[in-house]
């Protein structure tokens, strides 16, 4: 049998060498051409002459900067709406639901079977022209003119990202929750603890890892998003990733991409540190 | 069998194996892989060489844009032939990406015109095989929009909120050309200057900016959505079939035309195979089918002169002997040229 020091490397090894091959390799090869000072097609076997140039470019750029303010904010107001209402669900799930959770929870996990494109291909069902919304609003005499701004807007390109990643927020709200003992929510009661009281100062703070996990799962993914605003958000509702996906394909200028890439990636590493710094898990993790 | 004999057979019989092994290796591997854009793995669009080479697997790899196909085509992509449309000729020859074709082992060569060969030509060689083409202009919607002369519809606020120009920094250098009466071809950094800052101003008058054809744009022109756009006349072609009002403009400035090519990698050791590939993408039933099923123009002239559907020959402009006249080739440019666009193009997005 395997002693605890043989163990150990069985179980981390495979994972790392897994992450190593296909993020850190990716990564480097990243960071290497996003300091090539060529634009356009570049062929890796061609010299390498390490420059910022394409950092001076991306960050001598205001447009550029612009973008990833604009797409910061609106991935930070995505999460945090993604989040608010996902834990009601999660809440339901984890203290009401009972016996029939697992139900629920396959409910919940329902939207996952149909594949992303097509969940926002609806998405363009709904929000578009001669879509329900506006049939809807149409056929109720509210509105005479389809309206526009339901679809190729920033608007439309948040309502459905709100959407798409309630199910994903909701999932660590649960386990956190779940992990809560009922025991010190009877004792909060005992001690005079309303419903309210005892949500706020024992359920909150005891699922806060939980929640800030699903924040920041539904935050950094959705700051490069690109496949979103590409279908429905026209052209007010282009996003950072758009320019890094357009560099890294339709230009094919990959040194350009790379750099905008790393200057998201350095950005959102060091907002996040920020945030976790700020919000001491420590003080109100169990 | 005496034992001599026995050795004898046996040296025999190990000779005649690895002449067998020997030639095995040094005969073409009977297998494609085509460096292609989606949608053109249907079989449709290459079933003249499905027919008549049953066990030859052909198999597909994706670009997304004639910059990815060249940049995978740089990486060392183990593609033997590669399709991709005008303008980009010079970089695989430059690059040393490409083969000459041998044109006398095509049957269906004559078929295809001399002016579509001379596109193909590079230095004096054959490099590159024309197959589809097409225009680009405006496609507009005749119950909200009157006549189109000039490309400057794209740039007309009275269409706001109902326009879709195509999400291509060169496209976008190629119409502000057109309509300034600029050489695309010797834009000055300012003139560049103000093509950025005409196409920010444009921007808002946009529904979306389209990428894929038949994915993004027919449907919105067939819908409503959109009223005029920058667009293929494949588009225009789908929507008259659906009985949608449009009309494709005849821009006081020409319009554009492209053509698409196919080229054999010159790390490929399938060459006769790919020779044969390209025959038969020639071949009559294949260049109908990118006719009829994607509404292209074909380089098989006999195809062309076989329509007799009114819509593609509107589409195409068969009965309009001038057509060509005004019309604007797509020329090349250089790939600092292309960097520089494709930079202002996204700038232009991120604003």
């Amino acid at each position: 049998m395997l002693g605890r020091r043989g163990t150990l490397p069985l179980l981390v090894g495979p994972p790392l060498v897994w992450l190593a091959l296909l993020f850190v390799a990716p990564l480097i090869l990243i960071v290497a051409f996003s300091l090539r000072p060529e634009s356009g097609v570049v062929n890796a076997a061609d010299p390498w002459n390490p420059s910022l140039v394409q950092y001076g470019k991306v960050l001598g750029t205001p447009a550029f900067l612009r973008l990833l303010g604009v797409s910061a904010v609106m991935a930070l107001g995505i999460a945090v709406a993604a989040t608010i209402l996902a834990y009601p669900l999660a809440y339901f799930l984890a203290f009401r639901a009972r016996t029939r959770a697992t139900l629920f929870l396959a409910l919940l996990l329902v939207p996952f079977a149909a594949s992303y494109l097509l969940r926002i291909m609806a998405w363009k069902l709904v929000l578009g022209p001669a879509g329900a919304v506006n049939s809807l609003l149409s056929s109720a005499g509210l509105i005479s003119e389809p309206l526009d701004l339901l679809l190729y807007s920033r608007g439309a390109v948040v309502i459905t990202l709100v959407y798409v990643w309630i199910p994903f927020a909701a999932l660590p709200i649960l386990a956190s929750l779940q992990r809560i003992e009922r025991s010190q929510l009877e004792a909060a009661a005992d001690l005079g603890a309303g419903p309210w009281t005892r949500f706020r100062r024992v359920t909150l703070p005891l699922s806060l890892p939980g929640t800030l996990a699903a924040f920041f799962m539904v935050f950094i993914p959705t700051i490069g998003e690109y496949v979103t605003p590409t279908l429905i958000g026209g052209t007010g509702g282009i996003m950072y990733g758009n320019l890094i996906q357009d560099f890294f394909g339709r230009a094919g200028n990959w040194p350009l991409g790379a750099a905008l890439a790393m200057v998201m990636l350095i950005l959102t590493v060091v907002g996040v540190l920020i945030a976790l710094r700020a919000v001491d898990l420590r003080r109100v993790a169990p | 069998m005496p034992a001599r004999n026995r050795i004898r057979t046996l040296f025999a019989l190990s000779a005649a194996t690895v002449l067998m092994l020997a030639a095995c290796k040094g005969a073409e591997p009977q297998n494609l892989l085509v460096l292609e854009w989606s949608g053109y793995e249907a079989e449709d669009f290459w079933t003249d060489f499905k027919t008549a080479n049953a066990d030859a697997p052909v198999t597909f790899e994706f670009g997304i844009s004639d910059a990815d196909i060249l940049a995978k085509m740089e990486a060392g992509s183990q593609a033997d032939l590669f399709h991709f449309y005008s303008g980009w000729q010079q970089f695989y020859v430059d690059g040393g990406l490409v083969q000459e074709i041998d044109t006398s082992k095509l049957t269906n060569w004559d078929k295809v015109p001399d002016s579509f060969k001379e596109q193909g030509r590079v230095n004096g060689k054959q490099y590159f095989l024309p197959w589809d083409w097409g225009f680009s202009s405006i496609l507009y919607n005749t119950d909200e929009v009157p006549e189109v002369t000039s490309w400057d519809a794209l740039l007309n606020a009275d269409y706001a909120d109902h326009i879709s120009m195509w999400n291509d920094g060169p496209a976008a250098v190629t119409v502000s050309s057109y309509i300034h009466g600029w050489d695309e071809t010797a834009i000055t950094a300012d003139q560049l200057a103000q093509i950025e800052q005409e196409w920010i101003a444009q921007k808002p008058l946009n529904a979306f900016y389209w990428s894929g054809e038949y994915e993004d744009l027919c449907p919105a022109v067939q819908d409503g959505t959109v009223w005029v756009a920058y667009a293929w006349q494949g588009c225009y072609a789908a929507a008259l079939y659906e009985g949608v009002p449009v009309a494709y403009a005849d821009p006081a400035e020409g319009r554009n035309s492209w053509i698409g090519f196919y080229g054999i990698s010159s790390k490929s050791d399938s060459y006769e195979l790919a020779l044969k590939f390209l025959d038969a993408k020639l071949a009559d039933l294949t260049m109908s089918n990118v006719v009829n099923l994607f509404y292209y123009g074909a380089a098989n002239q006999d195809v062309m002169n076989a329509i007799e559907d009114e819509v593609l020959i509107e589409a195409f402009g068969i009965n309009d002997p001038s057509i060509l006249e005004n019309t604007n080739f797509t020329p090349p440019v250089t790939a600092d040229q292309r960097s520089a666009w494709t930079e202002m193009w996204a700038r232009v997005q991120a604003e």
